[in-house]
């Protein structure tokens, strides 16, 4: 009996859970006007319309923004990883008087996030010319140390032979870091690269901030601006969200495992 | 002569070291420097002049920090800050535990459970700021109409000063509990399946088994969650800029949307720096804090 009450509960929050995403999708596709708030409205299939979607696409620039957070995700992902990985080697596999010092500095970055320092960063950026531009974007954001260090446990981890051996076999630093460091600790750096990419994907207040030209800004901070413009278009909006949200559903679904791993990673051990 | 030349090679050899190892920091320094150390340095400085974006500079000293110290705003919005997580904290970490317990057995669509509570952790904050500005809509808002189903008075979520705290609250928590919930699931398989077996054994009831070894074992986890939260929540800012523009009136405006209206809208670069150093300091201290809290008891 027990047991059946904790699953009704379950099945219940999961419902309550997902109501939201089901009204968005739906209200996506029903006519200007119809807020689809009765169950009627909900399953009644004859008026949905493909209008909004074509709307959405053509009068604002969401493919644009799409584009943007994509090549900002992957551009900062990819370096920020590489960046990390080749400082958790020297952290952990190399020995130096000032060690100490550095690693404090590296990780001292975990102590006042970016919203903290908006004022002299937008001084910093526009002072280099970069703002309005993706670099603008992704440079700040190149130094997260929670994946510095969780590279570095894992390289701790890993015996002490393999740099041994490669001495011996007269293999160079960089090549070693290559060749057998980054193979080793693949699987982390994946999670870790997909939990990068999400939190990329989902930075609002510094693109916010540091971008105002329609077609250079991201998916977060461009509906918004489609907000202002459309305020009394109920169904537009809802077809906008319905659009920024695919991709990173799509993600998620596919790589679920790597996410909730990165996740669970950057959590517990951060 | 030869002691001396001996030193002068092992100096070498540190120095060898030394710059093989900043070759393979470097990449990782260099932006650090340049958009973390130094910005943070520039807003000391910056904090010390009338400063507008145009380039208008005058050195004013403490002006800004008298400023700010004895106008009651800037506590005024970090206590909104503050207020948003005494509300948010004890709910996000609840509800992230009660929901790690319930898709922790093995149930029927146990994955499929678990990913729906996760799934609105990976939208951007204007997705779902928008998906609940038509949630929380007075006539047309899925919310009302549910409240008023059921024969409940309907609530101004959004434009009433006390309900849109807690509307911020709701669209939040319904973002980001899946993400508390994972690493709650994460720590409650650190937890020795022995325990249990014991407590089986001993005829323990599931509350026993519950206050005397989940909740322990978990303990860990959740000092970490809650800090992690309390930051999360003190640098609100996208739900509340979206929804509520900060009001109704002034109601939601936070303290990071305070320091961003200062510096952006009024063009007040010197008072805002003074402010965002003044922030900088509060979050050392809950730094301070919580290491403290972290580190007193490892065992």
């Amino acid at each position: 009996m027990a047991r059946i009450l904790i699953y009704l509960l379950t099945l219940l929050l999961a419902v309550v859970f997902v109501t939201p995403l089901v009204w968005m999708f739906i209200v996506s596709f029903k006519p200007e006007g119809v807020s689809a708030i009765t169950i009627k409205e909900w399953v009644d299939f004859s008026d949905l319309t493909l209008r909004n979607y074509a709307k959405v696409l053509t009068e604002s620039q969401i493919l644009t923004w799409t584009w943007n957070s994509l090549v900002i995700g992957i551009i900062t992902t990819v370096i920020t990883i590489a960046i990390s990985s080749l400082a958790a080697f020297a952290f952990s596999r190399k020995s130096f008087k000032t060690k100490g010092f550095w690693f404090l500095l590296c990780v001292s970055g975990l102590l006042i996030p970016t919203e903290a320092m908006l004022i002299p960063l937008y001084e910093t950026v526009l002072h280099i010319q970069l703002m309005d531009n993706i670099w603008g974007i992704i440079l700040p954001s190149l130094t997260n140390p929670l994946g510095l260090i969780l590279i570095k446990q894992f390289m701790d981890g890993l015996p002490k032979d393999y740099k041994e051996a490669a001495q011996i076999d007269g293999c160079k630093d960089l090549r070693m870091w290559w060749s057998i460091y980054v193979p080793l600790t693949r699987s982390a750096m994946i999670s870790i690269g997909i939990f990068y990419f999400i939190m990329s994907w989902n930075n609002f207040i510094w693109p916010y901030i540091a971008i105002n030209t329609e077609e250079n800004m991201v998916l977060a901070t461009g509906l918004p601006t489609f907000l202002a413009n459309n305020v009394l278009h109920v169904n537009t909006i809802m077809t906008a969200s319905a659009i920024a949200a695919i991709p990173t559903m799509i993600i998620f679904i596919i790589l679920q495992r790597h996410i909730v791993q990165g996740v669970a990673m950057t959590g517990v051990k951060g | 002569m030869k002691v001396q030349q001996r030193a002068g090679f092992r100096w070498k050899g540190y120095l060898k070291l030394e710059l093989s190892a900043l070759a393979f920091l470097a990449p990782f320094l260099i932006p650090l420097l340049l958009f973390y150390i130094w910005p943070l340095l520039r807003g000391v400085w910056i904090s010390f002049h009338s400063w507008s974006i145009l380039g208008m500079q005058k050195y004013v000293g403490l002006g800004n920090y008298k400023k700010l110290l004895t106008g009651g705003d800037f506590f005024h919005y970090l206590w909104n800050s503050f207020y948003f997580v005494l509300l948010i904290v004890p709910i996000i970490i609840t509800l992230g535990l009660l929901l790690a317990l319930l898709v922790q057995r093995k149930i029927p669509l146990q994955t499929t459970f678990r990913s729906i509570y996760f799934l609105p952790y990976v939208l951007s904050v204007s997705v779902i700021s928008f998906i609940w500005l038509r949630m929380f809509d007075s006539k047309n808002g899925l919310l009302n109409v549910i409240l008023d189903t059921l024969g409940l008075p309907t609530v101004n979520w959004l434009t009433s000063p006390g309900a849109a705290w807690w509307s911020i609250v709701i669209a939040s928590v319904w973002w980001t509990v899946g993400f508390v919930m994972v690493l709650f699931l994460a720590g409650l398989q650190e937890i020795s399946p022995d325990l249990y077996e014991a407590a089986d054994i001993d005829g323990a009831s599931a509350f026993h088994k519950f206050r005397y070894i989940t909740l322990p074992g978990l303990m860990p986890v959740m000092k970490i969650q809650i800090f992690f939260q309390i930051i999360a929540g003190l640098k609100l800012f996208g739900q509340v800029q979206i929804m509520t523009n900060g009001g109704p009136g002034d109601a939601t405006n936070t303290i990071i949307r305070y320091i961003y209206v200062t510096g952006f809208k009024k063009d007040m670069f010197g008072l805002a720096a003074a402010q965002s150093t003044m922030f900088c300091l509060f979050m050392l201290l809950v730094a301070a804090v919580q290491y403290f809290f972290l580190n007193r008891k490892t065992d």
